[in-house]
């Protein structure tokens, strides 16, 4: 058994402590509440890279989506990558994101999330269950909508697993809630509307 | 220059090299300036995103009740509609991001954002342009 204290479970307010088993994970959040826990069988992909909040363990489980668990430490990556691989089978996956700054590169669909990837690393990720609705805002415009709690308050988990966030509420636990998103996709549709003489 | 039509010509820009770069204030989760590095970090999903301010075409607020609205919109083809879009790309056939909107109820806090993103942005524009002058 492995133990990390000062970890969040889905952005959370507040860091609790994580345990790493052979039968699977489990947050427990400061005070009395409520564990959250997720079987090995669980588990299909890993992911460890540099967070807000230290490092983070991301997975991606079966039922519950994208499971992030953000506070670790540096020094931490050996030990987690070790038991991930001897007791699940998962190989934990270091990824650099890009930082250089960049507002262009290319939105790619993955099994869970979309990623944009600047230089083919990625900037961001955004798990398909935080999107609410997304449009064709205009031409080449797509907009995505975050799902967020109608007045801000509501705590996503009714309070219990200190304050963490369900799948598809994640952001509003952050004090900045990102609301929407607007791509630019060039297509082939500008080009055809560019034809003034009427070739269509 | 040719007749003064010149081309404009893309300038490479780059944020930050590694992640022990990024301002340790970013683990608020909340959106942070660093002007050291002409940089806005966005929480995007707990991660601190940079966009650097030549990316930036401006940013503003709306107030939503108990809430403030931050709205940055980046620089992308396709908007120089009615003047003239000179606004040189590196790879103009790349996805963009083209706006970013943020609700929080740190009203103050936003509005000071929004204005030091402002500054930094003229600051950048006026630096471009001076040294434009002395090339001259």
């Amino acid at each position: 058994m492995e133990s990390f204290e000062g970890i969040y479970l889905n952005l959370s307010k507040q860091p609790g402590r994580t345990r790493i088993a052979e039968a699977g994970l489990a947050w427990k959040p400061p005070g009395t509440g409520e564990t959250f826990t997720l079987d090995s069988s669980q588990l299909v992909q890993a992911q460890w890279s540099r967070a807000a909040r230290g490092y983070e363990v991301k997975i991606l489980s079966r039922s519950d989506g994208v499971v992030q668990l953000d506070g670790f430490q540096q020094e931490d990556f050996e030990r987690i990558s070790k038991v991930f691989k001897s007791w699940y089978s998962i190989n934990l996956e270091n990824r650099e994101h890009a930082l250089r700054g960049w507002n262009w590169g290319k939105a790619e669909f993955g099994k869970a999330e979309l990623s944009f990837n600047v230089q083919s690393r990625p900037a961001f990720e955004i798990p398909y269950t935080e999107i609410s609705n997304t449009n064709l805002a205009g031409k080449n415009e797509v907009s995505v909508d975050f799902s967020l709690p109608a007045n801000g308050e509501e705590t996503g988990t009714n309070g219990h697993l200190g304050g963490s966030r369900k799948n598809g509420r994640k952001s509003g636990a952050a004090r900045d809630q990102l609301v929407e998103m607007r791509f630019y996709i060039p297509g082939t549709v500008t080009k055809k509307e560019k034809k003034e003489d009427g070739e269509d | 220059a040719l007749n003064g039509t010149e081309e404009k010509k893309f300038k490479r820009f780059e944020s930050y090299k590694r992640d022990g770069q990024l301002p340790t204030s970013v683990k608020d989760l909340a959106i942070h300036v660093d002007r050291k590095n002409f940089t806005i970090l966005l929480p995007i999903m707990g991660r601190p995103v940079p966009f650097h301010i030549n990316t930036i075409k401006n940013a503003s607020t709306t107030s939503e009740g108990d809430f403030i609205a931050l709205r940055i919109n980046f620089l992308s083809p396709g908007q120089g509609v009615g003047r003239k879009d000179d606004q040189p790309f590196e790879d103009p056939t790349a996805h963009f991001i083209r706006s970013l909107t943020f609700r929080s109820r740190d009203v103050d806090r936003i509005e000071d954002i929004a204005k030091s993103i402002t500054e930094l942005k003229k600051d950048v524009v006026r630096r471009e342009q001076e040294k434009k002058q002395m090339e001259d």
